[in-house]
């Protein structure tokens, strides 16, 4: 009973966002022992924001990119061609699932995509636009 | 074949080497040919076949049109009409060869980007978050099927992401 309580008021703090001892100390009832009161909220106050980034990093989300890797090749022959000197690119992402539906152990796959120059550069211009439409925002 | 024969010809065969999906236009215009010229379809047929062999050779091994020319008349073919596919050939020669690289084989080729991002307002743990996500959809060709990638990246993995891109490209350059 003890252990959901405190449960319980911890995810209220959390879930409200609260960061002055104020507001938790008036969460507690009237008659409550003070000293008791005053180290719970200190130690609640001291949390509060681990939690809350642990809140955010296990939210349902679509699968993240973890890790990214890239290696540029250049094509030499083919069954087309016997003689050619063409750049590519190859790029690793890893992406993790849904930590929420994993629980524990969460599925990390490896997809690797081919970007030949024609591609890549469109990739930039799209790249580009987000990071221009991005700063629109934060400007607003 | 008189010389004009042999232009409208080799004029037919280049419009089907640099499109090569255009199979039932060339076949078309190959008959049109044999009915114009009052020469039955199956030699015409025949004729091309042998033609076609040796763009086809010269491209794979990147032959000038020196080489082009060189090759048709060892073959038996005039000077003249040699000389007008050699110039044919150079004309046409770099939208073969990027056709050609084109058709090598990719991995998991990367066709399409679509983005979109926004704001999290809040979750079942957390009223107000307030931050913000980008999600990428990737669309892979694995073997002949297109295959959809979802992806969420924060906002310092999308700056990295960027910068990373950009090495590449930079790389790229050098080599070509």
């Amino acid at each position: 009973q003890l252990v959901s309580a405190l449960h319980n008021l911890t995810r209220h703090v959390v879930y409200r966002g609260l960061t002055r001892a104020e507001d938790i100390l008036c969460l507690f009832p009237e008659n409550f022992h003070q000293n008791l009161k005053n180290l719970l909220t200190k130690i609640i106050l001291e949390n509060i924001s681990a939690w809350r980034n642990e809140a955010q990093a296990s939210q349902i989300s679509l699968p993240r990119l973890v890790d990214m890797d890239w290696r540029v090749d250049i094509k030499t022959s083919s069954d087309s061609i016997i003689r050619m000197a063409v750049p590519t690119c190859l790029l690793q992402l890893k992406i993790q699932e849904d930590a929420a539906l994993c629980g524990n152990n969460p599925v990390v796959s490896a997809l690797t995509v081919e970007l030949s120059k024609e591609t890549l550069d469109t990739m930039l211009e799209g790249l580009g636009r987000i990071r221009d439409q991005l700063s629109a925002v934060a400007s607003k | 074949v008189s010389s004009q024969q042999f232009a409208a010809l080799t004029e037919v065969l280049f419009r089907f080497l640099t499109e090569p999906k255009e199979v039932e236009r060339f076949l078309t215009q190959l008959s049109d040919f044999a009915t114009m010229n009052k020469i039955s379809l199956g030699p015409v047929k025949n004729i091309v076949k042998s033609i076609l062999l040796v763009p086809n050779g010269a491209l794979k091994r990147n032959l000038s049109s020196e080489q082009v020319r060189a090759d048709f008349i060892a073959l038996g073919l005039s000077e003249e009409k040699a000389s007008y596919f050699a110039e044919q050939w150079k004309v046409n020669s770099p939208t073969l060869t990027r056709l050609a690289v084109g058709q090598t084989l990719m991995i998991n080729q990367l066709i399409d980007m679509e983005w979109k991002f926004g704001v999290t307002a809040g979750s079942s743990e957390l009223e107000k978050v307030g931050s913000i996500f980008l999600q990428l959809k990737l669309v892979v060709k694995k073997g002949s099927q297109l295959e959809n990638v979802y992806v969420e990246l924060t906002l310092p993995q999308f700056y990295s992401f960027l910068h990373e891109m950009e090495r590449v490209k930079t790389s790229l350059e050098s080599f070509s």
